[in-house]
């Protein structure tokens, strides 16, 4: 490997992140300043710094792994193709919150979660990472908590109380690694070199706290907790973001620094053990408490945390076809999870929906965003004819085959308690197109108003959910060139 | 002309184009629907004249579709193929009519009708699909494709208990669906494609599976290497494919789902959707795992000698007369099982007979209780006597189903049993794969049969008339019920008497498939 960047040559590939901190600082002096069309204008801002942020990266398309900032991130394929899921995310995002009157803060803090994924996405030093990861989670307290009520004060508060401890934790974790390897790069020979030789069960111990905080994020169980009551309370686009950005950039973390602790396979435990057991408890423990759920945002808090094994199932085959899988899997969680969330967010807006039973006949009123959300939560369960099908598909096939080379069986259970699962998350899914459309319209309800640009964005998001299924072979083959280098 | 996709896209299209019609102009949906039913049939006519009885698999249609690659791996590939053969052809025509007959059947539906037809349409192009695929993931594709489109029709437009049923049987067919899925994946990625030597493509192509060459040597479903995997896969497939027959103890959702579905939807549920697990017996777990088959015969012949007991037990307990035919079906979808079992010539020729027979006969008996709800709401069969003296020519039709249904020579109900019974009472000395008393036993089904239907005759048609519930005027059929009735009969009647003319499609996919079966060298006779 060659001499890393110097800092100021660096910079040049990092612009999609400076235009992210300059459309921050921008947000930050026009609120001051702006009276009137104050959100539109904000919005209007920082949308094209993300455009801009985007068109950067894919013009610049492949891109060659480069290390920049003294080692401490590296730009490549694999980063560049999460840091443009993360600032789709972010626009999508700041797009639905276009319609409500959004405050300086809630723009720049929806910013600065995206700016601190990407440079998670490009993070290769447990330093970045960390101010990186915390970036995104500070943000998140914050926005949590955005409703101004007393609920969502304390969904916000506990998110914080827990993510601390989670820091802490990844804190604790580092140290420790530190100590043993005397380096806080991850990718470095020196980390793996150093890890092999001293097989200490500290390394163990030190990876737990790594990974706990990283799971934390993730929603994955048994690092769950937090999720439901977040989701419950937040502002429902605040939710649809954390559910898809953080997750998602947490995957990212959980992808590298899994395969740094896997020592190209000569770690002393099987990791892939680990992962597809985390997998199958956040399978089984998001699905069976869903069940029991009567609040629409609760019940998709816990539809995530499922999902989230399903996010992890892939990278436990710990080889390039099933990170391949993961991140076909990533870019339809980040689609469907925000048309579910965006669908909920428009029926929301006409009136509160306490309970599913509060959704009854609104398919009749408002028949598009009605089959959206009905699209979404077909494709969160994994059926034809919506790409959901597909990734799950793919993320199973790469399991089968790991499974039959390996024959590790726990990797045959997840394969099978993932399919099964799909029944169990079909009841639940099921509810809300239930009451949308088999339940009778209480007496006295008006149509709703829905503005021409929000049912336009629902179908464009339906229809990419079904082109992805009927034609996968474009963003598969894309990602399929994606090389991934620890 | 590709007649196949045509077939199986018009409909959908029309959908879409349907939703885009002004739900208020409600006259419009039944005759777009009733449209695209009749081109349908006129283009199975014009198929009619293309397709060779003897031919094997026609009228193939065969595009690339996804075509990824998976790296460490390989190449997974998944193709638009569409084909039909004598087991397919006839099931296509079948559902075909019976498309056009519910249709008319749901002419006066009141409820947003929009939706109504629009699912209509989406669901039978999803059930003539999934009888074309030839591709798994395609099939697997059109198979959950009416599922949603089901559930919707039950649960919206259902009776009382509706919304239990509708969950029911989503849940009962997803989990049927997702064994099938499982052992699916293992198989794509167990057979490579022969069309390509240089790498390693893994095909959803079914005649690739079908032929144990192409299983990738030491891949989990090879025969060679695969030991008892090849086993559970059958068992799983099987099950999968059981659960839609249905056969017991996985037919738990058919009774509610029928009773509480309208009755065109039961109409379609019991003529088309439950051939489909037939279908998929014939057309993928035997040809795929055929030493599952010989493993599992009696398995496979017991869960249907069981289903035929057990099912016409049910139909004789039953109050309700749709609940009645529900377990009727049960019992003569366990007919299809027994045949398959046999592996004989005309065990499956009997099968396949048995299956178009049903679904002709199956269509008329649920049309029947249908007409007798429309004028009375309500099925309870103690709650009438002596209609025969008040509706004349619905007894006749009633007769006509009834003696159908329970397998009178001249019906064509008749010829299915009699071939499964040939085919089953041959395999014990031919391959000894179903024994001998099995058929026996089956035999007591027939007799079951009869007694539920003569008794449900005597009880509701004979006597002094009565109506015990809900009075309302009886009238005789109208000319719309008369145009779903006659011409069911006279397939009926048709297929009976002159059974070569279908026996004529059947028989060489009868042959083939248990030449095939044999020619594979697996040893039936342990």
């Amino acid at each position: 490997m060659h001499e890393p960047a110097s800092i100021t040559s660096s910079l040049a590939f990092v612009i999609p992140e400076l235009s992210l901190v300059a459309s921050i600082c921008a947000t930050l002096l026009l609120g001051l300043f702006l009276k009137q069309n104050k959100s539109a204008v904000l919005v209007l801002v920082a949308g094209v710094a993300i455009l801009a942020a985007i068109s950067f990266i894919v013009l610049n398309w492949p891109h060659k792994p480069e290390p920049i900032f003294a080692g401490t991130l590296r730009t490549d394929d694999f980063a560049a193709f999460f840091r443009l899921l993360f600032l789709s995310g972010g626009l999508l995002t700041l797009f639905i919150s276009l319609q409500k009157e959004s405050a300086t803060e809630y723009v720049i803090l929806i910013q600065a979660i995206v700016l601190g994924a990407c440079l998670l996405a490009m993070s290769m030093h447990f330093a970045t990472a960390l101010v990186s990861l915390e970036l995104v989670s500070l943000s998140g307290y914050v926005l949590a908590g955005f409703a101004f009520n007393k609920a969502s004060s304390e969904g916000s508060m506990k998110y914080f109380l827990m993510g601390s401890v989670a820091t802490a934790c990844l804190v604790y974790g580092v140290s420790l690694i530190y100590g043993i390897t005397g380096t806080l790069d991850f990718s470095s020979q020196e980390f793996v070199d150093t890890l092999i030789q001293s097989q200490s069960g500290l390394i163990l111990i030190a990876a737990f706290f790594i990974l706990a905080a990283v799971l934390f994020k993730i929603t994955a169980v048994p690092f769950h907790l937090w999720a439901p009551d977040v989701y419950q309370s937040a502002p429902t686009p605040v939710v649809a973001f954390l559910s898809v950005v953080p997750k998602l950039a947490g995957l990212v973390l959980f992808i590298k620094i899994v395969l740094a602790f896997n020592l190209f396979g000569q770690a002393t435990i099987d990791w892939r053990v680990v992962i597809a057991g985390v997998s199958i408890l956040s399978i089984l423990v998001g699905n069976l408490s869903a069940l029991a759920q009567t609040n629409p945002k609760r019940m998709l808090a816990y539809s995530s945390i499922a999902q989230a094994g399903f996010l992890v199932a892939g990278v436990a085959t710990l080889d390039l076809a099933g990170i391949h899988a993961t991140m076909f899997y990533a870019v339809v969680f980040l689609l469907m999870n925000l048309l579910a969330f965006m669908a909920l967010h428009f029926f929301e807006k006409w009136k509160p929906l306490p309970t599913m039973a509060n959704f009854a006949g609104l398919g009749r009123v408002a028949f598009i965003p009605a089959s959206a959300l009905v699209i979404a939560l077909v494709a969160l369960t994994g059926l034809p004819p919506t790409a959901g099908f597909t990734a799950k598909l793919l993320v199973f096939s790469s399991l089968w085959s790991t499974w039959a080379d390996s024959g590790l069986t726990i990797l045959l259970v997840l394969f099978i308690t993932g399919l099964l699962n799909t029944v169990i998350a079909l009841y639940f899914y099921l509810k809300i197109p239930y009451y949308l459309f088999l339940k009778e319209t209480p007496s006295g309800t008006a149509s709703i108003k829905i503005s021409i640009t929000g049912n336009l964005l629902l179908i464009i998001m339906v229809i990419a959910i079904i082109w992805l299924f009927l034609n996968p072979g474009l963003l598969m083959g894309w990602i399929n060139r994606i090389t991934f280098v620890l | 002309m590709p007649y196949l996709s045509l077939l199986i896209f018009i409909p959908v299209i029309t959908a879409l184009v349907a939703l885009f019609i002004p739900a208020q102009y409600t006259r419009v949906f039944p005759w777009l629907t009733i449209s695209v039913n009749t081109f349908q049939v006129i283009l199975f006519v014009l198929m009619l004249f293309h397709f060779q009885a003897d031919g094997g698999l026609q009228l193939v249609e065969k595009h690339a579709w996804i075509s990824l690659s998976l790296n460490n791996w390989g190449q997974l590939q998944a193709e638009y193929l569409v084909a039909v053969d004598g087991l397919s052809f006839p099931l296509v025509g079948l559902s075909v009519v019976i498309m056009l007959i519910a249709t008319i059947s749901s002419w006066h539906v009141s409820k947003s009708r929009k939706g109504y037809f629009a699912l209509l349409l989406i669901l039978n192009g999803a059930i003539i699909g999934s009888f074309c695929a030839l591709d798994f993931l395609l099939f697997y594709v059109f198979f959950e494709f009416m599922l949603l489109p089901m559930f919707f029709l039950i649960g919206i437009w259902g009776g009382p208990k509706r919304e239990y049923a509708s969950i029911k049987f989503f849940l009962y067919t997803l989990f049927g669906s997702i064994l099938i899925l499982i052992v699916m994946v293992g198989l794509y990625l167990s057979v490579q494609s022969p069309e390509n030597s240089t790498e390693v493509v893994h095909t959803f192509n079914v005649l690739h599976m079908q032929n144990l060459e192409n299983f990738i040597p030491g891949s989990w479903f090879d025969t060679a290497t695969s030991g008892s995997w090849r086993l559970w896969a059958f068992a799983l497939l099987f099950v999968g494919f059981a659960i839609k027959l249905p056969a017991v103890p996985f037919h738990t959702w058919l009774p509610d789902a029928h009773v509480e579905a309208p009755t065109a939807i039961s109409v379609v549920l019991a003529a088309l959707l439950l051939k489909i697990g037939g279908y998929g017996i014939l057309r993928f777990v035997y040809p795929v795992f055929p030493d599952g088959a010989v493993y599992f015969s009696d398995w496979v012949a017991g869960i249907g000698v069981v289903s035929i007991i057990y099912g016409a037990l049910n139909a004789l307990a039953s109050k309700d007369l749709k609940r009645l035919i529900a377990y009727s079906s049960v019992s003569h979808m366990g007919f299809v099982l027994l045949g398959i079992a046999s592996a004989t010539t005309e065990g499956i020729a009997g099968a396949v007979y048995q299956m178009v027979s049903h679904g002709i006969i199956s269509a008329m008996l649920f049309l029947i209780a249908g007409v007798l709800y429309d004028r009375t709401h309500d099925r309870t069969i103690e709650n009438y006597s002596g209609l025969a003296s008040q509706m004349k020519h619905y007894t006749a039709f009633v007769l006509i189903a009834f003696f159908a249904s329970l397998g009178l020579p001249g019906f064509s109900g008749f010829i299915g049993e009699i071939l499964i019974f040939f085919g089953a009472f041959q395999s014990q000395s031919l391959n000894n794969l179903v024994p001998l008393w099995m058929p026996i036993v089956a035999t007591l089904g027939l007799l079951l049969g009869a007694a539920y239907y003569l008794w449900t005759i005597q009880r509701m048609f004979f006597g002094p008339f009565a109506v015990r519930a809900n009075f309302a005027d009886l009238t005789d059929l109208t000319t719309r019920e008369y145009a779903m009735l006659l011409p069911l009969a006279i397939m009926a009647l048709l297929f009976g008497i002159l059974p070569q003319i279908l026996l004529d499609y059947i028989n060489p996919f009868a042959e083939t498939f248990t030449g095939m079966w044999f020619s594979l060298g697996i040893n039936a006779n342990p």
